[in-house]
C-alpha cells in the first residue's frame, strides 16, 4: 500500500513510468467525472433560449417602445416549438445519465429530476385552479410568469444545496429575483424581464458549466 | 496490482463514482472503450484483490452486473496516487527531463 506499489513489473498489460501514470490517473478521472456527471450546461442553454426568445417574442406582440412588433402567431409558434423541445430535451438527458447507475447519489439525482415534474404539475393545477375563480387577463399573465420563475429558483436553491455548487444556489436566487421583479414590472413588461433577466441568467449559466473545468472536489 | 495501465484505468474510473454508487458492466466498458473479454479479464484480477465488488442481479428478467470500487481498491488507489506524487514531486531540481525548447525572450 506504499511506495511498494510503485515497482514496475511485467504483467500481461503496458506498465507505465510514474509520470505516464500520473497523467493517466489524472485524464481518466477528467473524463470519468465529465462523462458520468450530470452537466447542466446543455439544459441551461436550451432554456435560456426558450426564456429569451420566447418570451421575447410574446414581449414584441403588444405595443411598445421596441419598433419591432411580432404576429402573435409567429410568437405562438416560437414558444409551441421552444419549450416543449426543451421539457423533451431536459428529460431525455436526464434520463440519460443516470443509465446504468445506482447507489444514493444516483437515488438522489432521480428525487431531484422528478421534483421540476411534480413542482410544474402542482404550480399548473394551481394556477388553473385560481385563474377559474375569475382573474383579471394581466392578473393570469403575471401569475404564470411570476409562479414559474419563482418554482425554478426554489428549485436551483435546492440543486446548489444538493450538488454542493455555489453557483447553482446563486442562480436560484437571481430566478428568484427575476421571477418577483416580473410581476411588479406589469404586462407587457413582465415577459422583457422574464426574457432578459431569467433567459440571460440562464444562458450565463449555461455558458459557466460549459466552461467549468469537468473535476468537483469528490 | 493497479499499475498495469488497464486496471489503473479501470479504477481510476470508477473512483469518479460517488462512493456506494455502482455501475453496470455495459456502462462501464462504454466509458472505458474496452472489449467486453478484456474487461471482464481486469475486473476479475481486481475482484480477487478486493479491490471492486461485483453484484450480479435481474433488471426484467435480464442478468445485469453492478460494480463498485470497494473501500480496499479506494484507499489502494489513493495510496497509489499519493506516492505517485512523492516520486514525482522531489526532482523538480536537477535532473529534471522537461524539455528545453521553451526559451523565454527568444
Amino acid at each position: 500500500m506504499t511506495g511498494g506499489d510503485i515497482e514496475l513489473r511485467a504483467d500481461d498489460d503496458q506498465v507505465l513510468s510514474a509520470g505516464e501514470s500520473m497523467a493517466l490517473i489524472e485524464r481518466q478521472t477528467e473524463e470519468a467525472q465529465r462523462r458520468l456527471g450530470f452537466n447542466p450546461a446543455l439544459i441551461l442553454g436550451l432554456w435560456g433560449a426558450a426564456y429569451l426568445f420566447g418570451f421575447g417574442a410574446i414581449f414584441l406582440t403588444y405595443p411598445t417602445a421596441v419598433p419591432l412588433r411580432l404576429p402573435g402567431a409567429v410568437a405562438a409558434v416560437i414558444t409551441g416549438v421552444l419549450f416543449p423541445a426543451a421539457t423533451v430535451i431536459s428529460i431525455v438527458t436526464g434520463v440519460r445519465s443516470g443509465r446504468g447507475l445506482r447507489g444514493p447519489s444516483r437515488a438522489a439525482g432521480a428525487m431531484y429530476g422528478w421534483s421540476w415534474t411534480l413542482g410544474f404539475c402542482a404550480l399548473a393545477a394551481v394556477n388553473i385552479g385560481v385563474t377559474r375563480l375569475g382573474l383579471p387577463d394581466d392578473a393570469v399573465t403575471l401569475l404564470w410568469s411570476g409562479s414559474s420563475l419563482l418554482l425554478v429558483g426554489v428549485l436551483y436553491l435546492a440543486s446548489g444545496a444538493l450538488f454542493q455548487d455555489r453557483f447553482q444556489h446563486g442562480l436560484g436566487v437571481w430566478m428568484l429575483l427575476s421571477g418577483a421583479c416580473s410581476v411588479f414590472a406589469g404586462v407587457p413588461g413582465n415577459f422583457a424581464v422574464v426574457a432578459l433577466a431569467g433567459g440571460g441568467g440562464l444562458f450565463l449559466a449555461s455558458g459557466y458549466f460549459a466552461l467549468r473545468p469537468a473535476c468537483p472536489p469528490a | 496490482m493497479i499499475h498495469a495501465q488497464a486496471r489503473l484505468r479501470v479504477t481510476v474510473a470508477l473512483s469518479a463514482l460517488p462512493t456506494e454508487d455502482q455501475i453496470t458492466f455495459p456502462r462501464l466498458q462504454q466509458l472505458l472503450e474496452m472489449s467486453a473479454g478484456n474487461l471482464s479479464t481486469h475486473l476479475r484480477k481486481l475482484e480477487d484483490a478486493n479491490y471492486v465488488q461485483l453484484t450480479k442481479t435481474y433488471q426484467r428478467r435480464t442478468p445485469v452486473t453492478y460494480v463498485s470500487l470497494t473501500r480496499t481498491g479506494r484507499r489502494a488507489l489513493e495510496d497509489y496516487t499519493a506516492a505517485l506524487r512523492r516520486l514525482l514531486t522531489p526532482r523538480s531540481d536537477p535532473g529534471d527531463q522537461t524539455d528545453q525548447t521553451d526559451q523565454p525572450g527568444g
